[in-house]
């Protein structure tokens, strides 16, 4: 689960460079100023090349915090292996 | 490339100093993902530039061509794809694929494909366009099964075929070669329907990038190396110019050495296409005479020039190749069979590149020739090129004959050389750009350009700019200088001057300085200087016209220039004023 939550990390990190690894850990649309739509693509788009899985699009409106898609890959990761 | 990878050098901080480069990418499709990996892989061949990819209005290609004059851009990438000639051939409108409508699709895909040519001809001469055709492959439109092949898909293709036919010939138009992307991105790889469904992009990561990438090189356009040193034995033919002599070697389908014939005729076709040949060979000299001179050879013997065979180090046959050539190192191409004689001239001149030729191995001979193609490839073959090793050839007879005579004053006076100028600049000739882009040596501070930026450069108010043409008794050495600068009261003031290091020891440079203070007319040069580490003959004539160490900006007055310099014998020829 540990390596889940440093790839995650990493992903955000690559779309959102200006964060800290403190505000990644804490970041959703609300605390961070460039999580727009663009940005939304962007995060989607990287964690399906890193996690090599295809969000399907009625999961997409839930994916809105570093928690949330943190659980949400930890469980259909799980699931998968 | 990865998405994160492009992601992360598109948002890579530059110096401020950066200069912007502006890239329009005009498509039908949601081109984010496009966007980031074109933004990536033209910062990878442009690293000290500001790469800013614009984007235009989905489903609205042609508008986006269209506007592609409405702002400052430095290049512009146009992405095609079936849904932009009928959205019928995409996935996200549902107009019917029903036999009876295919008679309408053709119909509607061939006028909106005569309003694409339209706008991409029409779009800014100044800019360069790099435009991709339909690469997806078509959807299940027509009735016929998939191995089949459909009238209309046969109509549809024939009709990315035509209009790629009539866009070739327009000059700032530059089209992606769809065999390249084959290569590099698999046709059923291509399409990603969620993607295309969900947010209107239609491609898959991995082609979006391919694609991208080729565009980024087509935009680019990498200077095309200069020279290549070929070796002979398992090289330009099979087998060993040893005792049994010719009788030892081959290039025929009979002898299976065919793939060597291929190598010759390449060569051939790269030296009819300006490229420099020569040959260095551990050999008899006299062996590799008679050999060349095999009447069923595919490389002409006089395309060869020079010849080093004899039984020296490859890499003194190399350093006197491009010494005669007046060509540095990284602008050559080395090619032979022994590892040992590689790393030889490697280890002299690493910044050579070289190649092991194959042989024995016909594909992977095959593979290096389109290695080599790449290399040294040009959109078009110009009068230049034609001339080039002639010139090379007259250089050295100019050089011989100067050489024996007793003043060079005397052999100058009678060598009957002629200047010609071309002031014309709407539009400017390319091959002014080119010099200026590639010359190292005669360079006053070795700014490159890009197109744009030329046009922009010479566009200015009160400038002036000359192409400068020279040829004597001996033959023509083609267009050889560039001169260009703008006028500030009784000053020039000089911001490009290159001249080909072919023309050298002609006086040219004196008389370029002589025909600016004539001609312009002005009493006071300011030479904007700049050492560069290959500009030394450029900093060497400076100096010779000025008691004082070089430093920046360089002003000569008439005066000054007129107490330096040698007598002049060109006869300029012609002076057009555009």
């Amino acid at each position: 689960m540990d390596d889940f939550r440093q790839r995650l990390v990493q992903c955000f990190a690559t779309v959102f460079p200006n964060l800290g690894p403190d505000e990644i850990t804490q970041a959703s649309p609300a605390s961070v100023g460039s999580w727009d739509s663009l940005a939304t693509i962007n995060l989607v788009t990287v964690l399906e090349e890193e996690f090599g899985i295809q969000f399907p699009p009625e999961d997409l409106e839930c994916l809105v915090s570093f928690e949330l898609i943190l659980n949400y890959l930890e469980s259909k990761l799980v699931q998968v292996s | 490339m990865k998405y994160a990878e492009a992601l992360k050098i598109s948002q890579s901080r530059l110096a401020a100093a950066a200069q912007p480069f502006t890239v329009a990418l005009a498509c039908g499709c949601a081109d984010h993902h496009l966007a980031v990996f074109l933004n990536a892989h033209l910062r990878a061949r442009f690293p000290q530039r500001d790469v800013r990819v614009s984007s235009g209005l989905y489903g609205d290609v042609v508008g986006n061509i269209q506007r592609l004059g409405q702002t400052k851009i430095d290049a512009a990438a146009v992405v095609l794809e079936w849904a932009d000639l009928d959205p019928r051939l995409g996935l996200r409108q549902v107009g019917g694929w029903s036999p009876s409508a295919l008679p309408d699709i053709l119909a509607n895909a061939e006028s909106q494909a005569a309003r694409l040519v339209a706008a991409i001809v029409q779009s800014p001469r100044r800019v360069p366009v790099a435009v991709s055709f339909p690469s997806l492959p078509l959807p299940p439109v027509a009735y016929t099964p998939g191995w089949r092949m459909s009238e209309l898909e046969v109509r549809l293709h024939s009709l990315s075929a035509g209009m790629a036919a009539q866009l070739i010939t327009t000059a700032h138009v530059r089209l992606l070669n769809p065999q390249r992307l084959d290569a590099v991105s698999p046709p059923a790889d291509r399409r990603d329907v969620k993607s295309e469904l969900l947010s209107g992009s239609p491609y898959r990561l991995a082609h979006a990038s391919a694609l991208m990438e080729q565009l980024a090189t087509l935009l680019q356009s990498p200077t095309p190396k200069k020279g290549l040193i070929t070796d002979l034995d398992n090289t330009l033919w099979r087998g060993l110019l040893g005792e049994e002599d010719i009788e030892g070697v081959s290039w025929d389908l009979d002898r299976r050495s065919h793939a060597h014939a291929l190598y010759q005729q390449l060569l051939q076709s790269l030296a009819d296409a300006g490229v420099l040949v020569a040959v260095a060979s551990k050999n008899d000299a006299a062996r590799v005479e008679k050999a060349l001179r095999q009447d069923d050879l595919h490389v002409r013997p006089e395309s060869l020039f020079p010849i080093e065979a004899h039984w020296e180090p490859k890499s003194l046959s190399v350093g006197r190749i491009l010494r005669a050539w007046n060509v540095a190192a990284d602008s050559v191409v080395f090619v032979d069979d022994s590892r040992m004689e590689i790393e030889e001239v490697k280890a002299a001149f690493p910044t050579m590149e070289t190649f092991l030729f194959p042989t024995g191995q016909d594909q992977e001979i095959y593979d290096l020739l389109i290695r080599l193609r790449d290399l040294f490839g040009k959109p078009s073959v110009g009068a230049e090129d034609r001339l080039r090793l002639q010139s090379l050839r007259v250089a050295g007879a100019f050089g011989e004959a100067a050489g024996q005579r007793a003043s060079s004053d005397d052999f100058l006076r009678g060598a009957e050389a002629e200047i010609a100028l071309d002031v014309d600049r709407e539009p400017p000739d390319p091959r002014a750009l080119e010099l200026v882009n590639k010359t190292n040596q005669f360079n006053l501070n070795g700014r490159r350009f890009t197109e744009l930026e030329w046009a922009e450069h010479l566009s200015r108010p009160d400038s002036f700019y000359w192409l400068i043409s020279y040829r004597d008794k001996f033959g023509p050495l083609g267009k050889i200088a560039v001169l260009a600068g703008r006028r500030q009261g009784s000053r020039a003031i000089v911001d490009t001057w290159v001249l080909s290091c072919r023309a050298f020891s002609r006086r040219i440079e004196h008389q370029c300085l002589e025909m600016l203070f004539r001609e312009i007319p002005v009493d006071e040069l300011v030479l904007e200087f700049t050492a560069t580490p290959r500009n030394g003959p450029l900093q060497e004539f400076l100096a010779s016209l000025l008691d004082k160490p070089l430093a920046g900006p360089v002003r000569l007055t008439r005066q000054q220039f007129a107490a330096k310099c040698p007598p002049l014998y060109h006869r300029v020829k012609e002076l057009i004023h555009g």
